[in-house]
């Protein structure tokens, strides 16, 4: 997923029950307390019913499954909407048949994959729920043209229909019986990360008949615990727990109503939170009430949770002076972690594994190879690295983006590089430009600041960044343009492979080599938090998931 | 911005012009600026704050000197660093990222910005910055509105016509708006006017714009004085005796515009100074790793509880230089015309 400050998380706040337990939700107190509601206790102490507010600080990019490619859109629309295959709601990321019977059952050869509908399924408007609704909610992620296009493109037939434009016309990889729910996708080569392909929302079920167009404004009916209701674009929207939700292994939810609401400043989330008017912020409080705010709250109504997601420097292989790999050593050796942990606020584990710890295939690498989290910087051996290549001198434009830590960290990383030789000067761009700037080879980026959080917890896409194959003039995510044959002969026998277990060793060997090569310079793993009003129970109903980060099914008053 | 009184201006040569009125004093044994510098020495406040604003130039200019001093430079992170104050060692920047506040003594005298660098030495170098560009960009504003002023003026007809709607085109938009415009597009992309090229990222981005976003405010007054002057005795003497245009707006206009541009400079200065903030508070201005005041506000106001230094300094200083130029400025026009009600307004 791009990712941004923008584009981390929004949470909201439920409350606990057990699946089916009726409870009476309620309006806001007008004592302008948060939220009010009846709970009810479930069998397992958790509270369910009544009704919350949560507050974003931007309105998601979309309420729409085939269009939403930020996690504040996620994780609203994983609540709403169901697809074949989805991940355990728990704090790990096992993937389990969603609306799917069971899993896949994949051919030998890794390119066809059969599954079937559960039976009996209906939308949360009454309609039933049909095969074929599958094929159209890939159609609609072709034809608008999605951020998640490119994940279903390796379906046979699919480059055909979006070079087509024709909008009902048939993708042959797809083959679905709406009478035994029968779904055959067929692939054009074997991939290892379908299955989680299959997880990631844009695969979501939606009726046949839901129009060819951005839906933000009214989002089509879905299969999960909660529909949409009141959308208010860019001002905020509900969610309404769906009773008739019956799903085997799927949670209900818990509270009645989530309301969600902009509150475009931080500083008075906080405040509101604190004072109970909010129950729940997504972002990170405002980094001047940080401190107070990890000080008294921690362990009641703060939480502070590592995200697998990866920050690291680009350098990139292709332009003077980054080409030598004496200059990309003598960056990976200057770069203080320790530093670049106080820009952060403390909100970033730092390590130098580009795979972060949460990961499938991640094994730290300790010692690392040009310094770890905890040293200080060899600044002297930097310098003789930048003499041996004979580029003393040369000037280096970083780019970094104008939210405050992209900008602090591509300044941060201008300095060192003046500091052991080379004569450099940041350039910050606007965040919503910024990544495709970078990745217009025409830019001719050398070098800056990048950041990925995962679209699904599979290491094929953290190492797609360093892919060579994903090399391209515009909208390049592999900055650096980072070609490395050894790594390369790795991501083609692993990424091939559907069972992430057998594959995880030669995962951890690629985060080693491009470790080892100084390819890039990775520095951490960003910590996003988890803050509530006293209303919320914390104990018993944070479920901090690995995709979605807090699992709004879980969430329960006190 | 805008002239309260357009009618009434600076006159300081009523019938003689500026020569003429020198020739006079002289004949009478005192020079043409005489009385308008007693009249400002008598105004102690123009003169407090007159030296206010050049110690800030003074301190400015002394930049490198504090930095030298402090052992740094103003790009220069201390994220890691720990330093000894009142004995103790104490981290720069902290774990949780909140940087050292004031120590009172040669290193971040001022404290540290979140970058752990010196707030002290920033603030210097963004002074240099901000009256570097503050005062080219006014010499820009003066030179152009002098310029079309005086065409307009003396010109009258169709060149009055087209310089006159163009420059009310202009005036159709508050300067900050204009100003945050231009250098939201101009600031990174740079600048391409044939073989005229800028750089993105470079200072004269927002000199040029500012001084070509205040050119209205001075030109509309010049020209009103010149279709005032040009009708006067000694510019038809001039004519008379064979003057073409060109030396009749060099020889007789433009000496008796300058009381005109003295009252004028120091307040187009503090504004200059102000919008130069304001489009780096936006990013749109002096871009990093160069310090202006406009940008260390904005660092300064995410952290604005846990580091209140960080914005109060250079709000400070911000407030200090604007207001020792808007005093002396006002002084200057007292002592040129006591009679005079020009101001500038937003």
């Amino acid at each position: 997923m791009p990712s941004s400050l923008r584009a981390l998380l929004c949470l909201s706040c439920a409350c606990a029950a057990m699946g089916g337990l009726a409870a009476c939700g309620g309006e806001d107190d007008s004592d302008g307390s948060a939220a009010t509601g009846w709970t009810a206790a479930s069998d397992d102490g958790a509270n369910s019913g009544g009704t919350i507010k949560t507050a974003y600080t931007s309105f998601p990019d979309y309420l729409d499954p085939a269009l939403s490619y930020t996690q504040e859109g996620w994780q609203s629309l994983w609540t709403v909407y169901t697809p074949l295959l989805t991940f355990k709601h728990s704090e790990g990321a096992t993937v389990v048949p969603g609306l799917a019977e069971d899993m896949p059952d994949i051919s030998a050869d890794g390119r066809t994959y059969k599954l079937k509908l559960r039976s009996g399924l209906r939308y949360s408007d009454g309609s039933a729920v049909k095969a074929s609704d599958f094929e159209h909610a890939i159609k609609r992620v072709l034809n608008l043209e999605s951020g998640g296009a490119p994940h279903y493109a390796g379906i046979v037939g699919a480059e055909q229909y979006i070079k087509d434009g024709r909008a009902r016309a048939d993708i042959p990889g797809i083959v679905a019986n709406d009478a035994t729910g029968d779904i055959t996708i067929r692939l054009t080569k074997p991939d290892g990360r379908f299955p989680y392909i299959l997880t990631m929302v844009f695969a979501s079920l939606v009726p046949s008949n839901t129009p060819f167009q951005n839906m933000t404004k009214e989002p089509p009916p879905g299969v999960g615990p909660y529909k949409f209701d009141n959308v208010r674009i860019n001002r905020g929207y509900d969610l309404v727990r769906v009773r008739e939700f019956d799903v085997a292994d799927q949670p209900a939810g818990r509270l009645d109503t989530i309301k969600v609401e902009v509150v475009k400043n931080r500083r008075r989330q906080t405040q509101d939170t604190i004072r109970n008017k909010i129950d729940y912020m997504s972002d990170p409080p405002a980094p001047d009430q940080l401190r107070d705010i990890r000080a008294q709250y921690t362990g009641e109504r703060y939480k502070e949770f590592v995200t697998n997601s990866t920050y690291y420097y680009f350098l990139n292989h292709d332009v003077v002076p980054f080409n030598s790999p004496e200059v990309r050593q003598a960056v990976n050796v200057a770069v203080d972690k320790r530093a670049l942990a106080r820009l952060f606020g403390g909100l970033l584990e730092t390590g130098c594994n580009f795979l972060p710890p949460g990961m499938k295939g991640y094994e730290k690498i300790d010692p690392c190879p040009w310094g770890g989290p905890t040293a200080a910087p060899d600044v002297e051996r930097a310098r003789a690295l930048i003499r041996q290549a004979g580029v003393e001198g040369d000037s280096v434009t970083v780019f970094g983006n104008d939210e405050p830590e992209p900008r602090a960290a591509a300044e941060y990383l201008s300095d060192v590089l003046n500091e052991i030789g080379l004569k450099a000067k940041p350039r910050i761009i606007e965040a919503s430009v910024y990544f495709t700037t970078i990745g217009n080879q025409k830019t001719k980026a050398q070098a800056g600041f990048a950041n990925w959080f995962q679209d699904f917890p599979h290491p094929g896409n953290f190492f797609f960044l360093v892919d060579s194959e994903t090399i391209q003039p515009t909208n390049n995510a592999n900055f650096g343009n980072v070609n490395v044959p050894e790594l390369q002969a790795i991501f083609e026998k692993a990424n091939a492979n559907a069972d992430i277990d057998e594959v995880a060793d030669d995962y951890a060997k690629a985060d080693r080599v491009l470790v080892d090569g100084a390819h890039v310079v990775p520095y951490g793993h960003r910590k996003l938090t988890v803050f509530y009003s006293n209303r919320m129970n914390f104990e018993d109903c944070t479920v901090w998931h690995p995709v979605y980060a807090l699992d709004f099914t879980k969430l329960c008053l006190k | 911005m805008s002239i309260a009184d357009p009618s009434v201006q600076p006159d300081l040569s009523p019938v003689l012009g500026d020569r003429g009125r020198a020739e006079a004093a002289a004949a009478a044994g005192i020079g043409a600026w005489a009385p308008a510098v007693r009249r400002l020495r008598r105004n102690k406040a123009a003169l407090i704050f007159g030296a206010l604003f050049f110690v800030l130039v003074a301190l400015a200019l002394a930049a490198p000197l504090w930095a030298q001093l402090a052992d740094t430079t103003p790009a220069r992170n201390h994220l890691s660093d720990t330093i000894v104050v009142d004995g103790r060692p104490e981290q720069v920047v902290t774990l949780d990222g909140v940087p050292i506040s004031p120590t009172w003594q040669r290193k971040f005298f001022l404290g540290a910005d979140s970058n752990g660098r010196d707030v002290a030495v920033r603030l210097l170098y963004g002074a240099r910055n901000s009256l570097l560009i503050g005062i080219t960009a006014s010499i820009i504003t003066v030179l152009l509105a002098v310029l079309l002023g005086t065409l307009a003026g003396y010109f009258r007809g169709w060149t009055d016509a087209i310089i006159s709607r163009s420059l009310e085109v202009m005036w159709a938009f508050p300067a900050l708006l204009l100003g945050v415009a231009l250098g939201v597009s101009l600031a990174l992309g740079g600048l391409r006017i044939g073989p005229l090229e800028i750089e993105g990222g470079s200072k004269w981005i927002p000199t040029l714009i500012i001084g070509v976003v205040y050119v209205v405010y001075l030109a509309r007054p010049i020209r009103g004085r010149v279709l005032s002057l040009r009708e006067k005795e000694f510019v038809e003497a001039a004519r008379a005796q064979g003057a073409g245009p060109l030396r009749i707006m060099f020889s007789e206009l433009l000496p008796n515009l300058a009381s005109t541009i003295l009252v004028f400079f120091p307040l187009l200065v503090a504004n200059a100074i102000l919008l130069e903030a304001a489009l780096s508070f936006l990013g749109a201005g002096v871009q990093p790793p160069e310090p202006s005041w406009g940008t260390m506000l904005a660092e300064g106001v995410v952290l604005l509880s846990t580091a209140p230094h960080l914005t109060i300094v250079p709000g400070l200083m911000l407030v200090l230089t604007v207001l020792a130029l808007n005093v002396f400025g006002d002084g200057v026009r007292d002592a040129l015309d006591p009679r005079a009600k020009v101001r500038l307004e937003h």
